[in-house]
């Protein structure tokens, strides 16, 4: 033990390491993913439904034909967006509990553009929709840092809170001032053909709001890892003292990194509307936010890593409502299933438990 | 809106209201003291109320007593309390992101439960759910204004009252209270007198999903007799806000949760008047702001006078 605290590992020790680790991780992932379905479906059993064949549609709804599958990845779209944005929130040390409402306004402010410009070419009316939708998130976060950076109050509550506000003022905003009397439900004009994002596929609402999606894993990943401003926010996240004593930006890297974290959530709502609503819905997410906060909590804040959380909350998205058409489960339970998964996640002993057994095993 | 004054929103029915409303939020913010004290922030109160509410509805259905409401819902909020805890202090998760996933749990199990069992969506309200009967204090109810404002309430309420000063004999007036606040300030200090500090991180929690249960009984069974979806409606969190303004103490915490009760009320009133409902009802959660940010800028203000009086003192006595 002694000898290995002097002696510098060598390259292919730390190779070994590497293998151990992630398969400590896998196996984790993939026994926490059991126990909450095992939990899931212990509670359906109990309240008199059967398991089996609600998993089975469920996984029927999410990827039973190639439709299905491109509807699991349009889900996904907004779940990747919200999964970043918790990401890099958590990754400046900042519990962004506001994304729900950053992205109810990000929403709003792209439907606005959306329904407000009249002939503009697709190619600028598309953008200028995006931009609306990062700026409105990331302007929502504004107060909360004023109250974060002046008055040293947790953002905790105040994010909190300002969720209910930006929930009730966009209420507001489409019963009264943009009030379209033709919509179903109380909702916003439609958006111009123009600030419709194209779909990818007939027969699927998938369009291109997935591959920005997509793209904005790897702009997150290189931006996190491989700038500088990225590695001073990682760093400030992670200690923050240390961090000002080095002489690094603090307060810059905070209010980065929040407004970042409200600008792509609010792009999530952006690209919602404009691809999948076609116009602004009151109280349209079901939970968007939430979600994110728990697919970042999943993915360990890192971006690759909340493609595949956010393709399961997809899917477990798309699968629900088949699920509770075909066998009458109610789709709640999948919230359920998503709260275990969360609360086994945070629990690390689970994890180094099963390293040290790895370890054991190894040699 | 032209023809609205003052004096007709500003009656005694209204800070009457605003105690009702205040209920849940003390309740809530007395739990949630208790763990603060242990140096656990329970962000979990939302979602312990949640569960609260939901069964004190099945337990009133099941027992057709209000009374037996609240024992189920007392039941419950434990359960709940304990996961919480062993999750925590046995298995070393993050107390924040445990609370967090519960209050997700917590809704989502409620709204399955509401479908699975109760066979509804969103709402359940039936007769069988019986609530409690308010309480007529005797004499004080003929008093004019004080009768209208302190008589005719929820047994619940008064216990709310009652509660804040039990916790305070309890915190500040006995060796145990003592023992668990010295957990929550100095841990060592704690463990080197022989405080069992994991025990006291228990008691903690437990108690506050107990003081939970209170407030989820009194959203369910009191004035409204039915449970919705996510009724607790951030309630909990206003706790958190309150906890914070009054520094985990119980008494300046309650005249937070006064100030959010007749934000409520006077949003529930405003609304009568015909102000659109959707503005009206950001009221609770901006004036929880508000006082958060009054609460900031006085204890700036504190820490800035104290650092003069140090000061001063460092002039007069140089050693």
């Amino acid at each position: 033990m002694t000898n290995t605290l002097i002696e510098k590992p060598k390259n292919s020790h730390k190779w070994k390491e590497n293998i151990v680790n992630v398969s400590a991780q896998l196996i984790n992932y993939v026994l926490i993913l059991l126990i909450s379905l095992i939990i899931g479906a212990v509670v359906m059993s109990l309240s008199g439904k059967d398991p089996i064949s609600a998993y089975a549609a469920l996984w029927q709804g999410a990827f039973g034909n190639k439709y299905r599958f491109a509807d699991t990845l349009d889900r996904s779209t907004i779940m990747i967006l919200a999964g970043l944005a918790g990401s890099i929130a958590f990754r400046t040390n900042i519990i962004n509990l506001g994304l729900e409402g950053q992205l109810y306004i990000g929403a709003f402010a792209a439907a606005w553009v959306g329904f407000t410009f009249t002939n503009l070419p697709a190619i600028v009316h598309i953008p200028l929709c995006m931009i609306a939708g990062i700026l409105g998130g990331a302007l929502w976060t504004l107060p909360v840092l004023y109250l974060k950076m002046r008055w040293k109050i947790p953002e905790l509550v105040p994010t909190l809170m300002l969720n209910y506000i930006a929930i009730r003022l966009t209420d507001y905003l489409i019963a009264f001032p943009f009030r379209d009397p033709t919509a179903p439900m109380a909702g916003s004009p439609l958006l111009e053909q123009t600030a419709r994002l194209p779909k990818l596929m007939r027969g699927s609402t998938i369009n291109i709001g997935f591959i920005i999606a997509i793209v904005l894993i790897f702009v997150t990943y290189w931006f996190l890892f491989k700038t500088k401003i990225g590695y001073e926010l990682r760093m400030v996240g992670l200690n923050q003292q240390f961090a000002a004593a080095a002489g690094l930006p603090v307060k810059r890297s905070i209010i980065l990194g929040m407004t970042l974290s409200g600008g792509i959530i609010g792009l999530g709502g952006a690209l919602m509307i404009m691809g999948f609503f076609g116009r602004f819905l009151g109280g349209f997410s079901s939970g968007y936010g939430w979600d994110g906060f728990m697919i970042a909590i999943i993915a360990q804040n890192h971006p690759f890593a909340v493609f595949p959380a956010a393709l399961f909350y997809g899917a477990l998205a798309n699968g629900a409502l088949t699920m509770q058409s075909v066998t009458g489960v109610p789709q709640a339970v999948v919230a359920m299933v998503k709260g275990t998964l969360v609360l086994f996640v945070t629990v690390k002993v689970f994890v180094e438990n099963i390293r040290k057994g790895l370890i054991k095993w190894a040699t | 809106m032209g023809n609205v004054d003052l004096s007709s929103i500003l009656t005694i029915s209204l800070f009457a209201a605003a105690l009702r409303m205040a209920t849940p939020i003390i309740f809530a913010t007395m739990g949630g003291i208790f763990s603060s004290h242990t140096g656990i922030f329970n962000v979990a109160l939302e979602g312990f109320m949640l569960i609260g509410s939901f069964f004190a509805v099945v337990g009133s259905v099941q027992t057709g007593s209000a009374y037996g409401g609240l024992l189920f819902a007392i039941v419950a909020c434990l359960i709940a309390s304990l996961v919480f805890a062993v999750l925590h202090l046995e298995l070393h998760a993050n107390p924040i992101i445990v609370g967090l996933a519960m209050n997700i749990f917590a809704v989502g199990m409620t709204n399955y439960l509401l479908t699975a069992l109760l066979n509804v969506y969103g709402v359940y309200k039936t007769d069988l759910i019986v609530g409690f009967g308010v309480v007529n204090i005797p004499i004080i109810q003929n008093i004019p204004i004080l009768g209208e404002l302190i008589s005719g309430h929820f047994p619940l309420v008064y216990f709310a009252f009652v509660s804040v000063y039990i916790v305070y004999l309890v915190l500040y007036k006995t060796p145990f209270g003592f023992h668990l606040r010295s957990v929550g300030e100095k841990i060592d200090a704690a463990e080197s007198i022989g405080v069992n500090t994991k025990k006291m991180k228990y008691y903690g929690l437990m108690v506050s999903g107990l003081l939970c249960a209170f407030g989820g009984t009194f959203l369910s069974l009191s004035y409204l007799t039915m449970f919705s979806e996510d009724m607790t409606a951030g309630r909990g969190w206003l706790a958190l806000a309150a906890i914070n303004f009054g520094r985990m103490r119980p008494v300046p915490s309650l005249i937070a949760c006064l100030i959010f009760g007749f934000a409520d009320a006077l949003a529930v009133r405003l609304q009568q008047f015909g102000l659109p409902s959707q503005v009206v009802l950001m009221l609770p959660y901006l004036m929880t702001v508000i006082v958060l940010f009054i609460s900031a800028v006085f204890a700036e203000r504190r820490k800035k006078s104290m650092q003069m009086k140090q000061n001063q003192i460092e002039i007069a006595s140089p050693l």
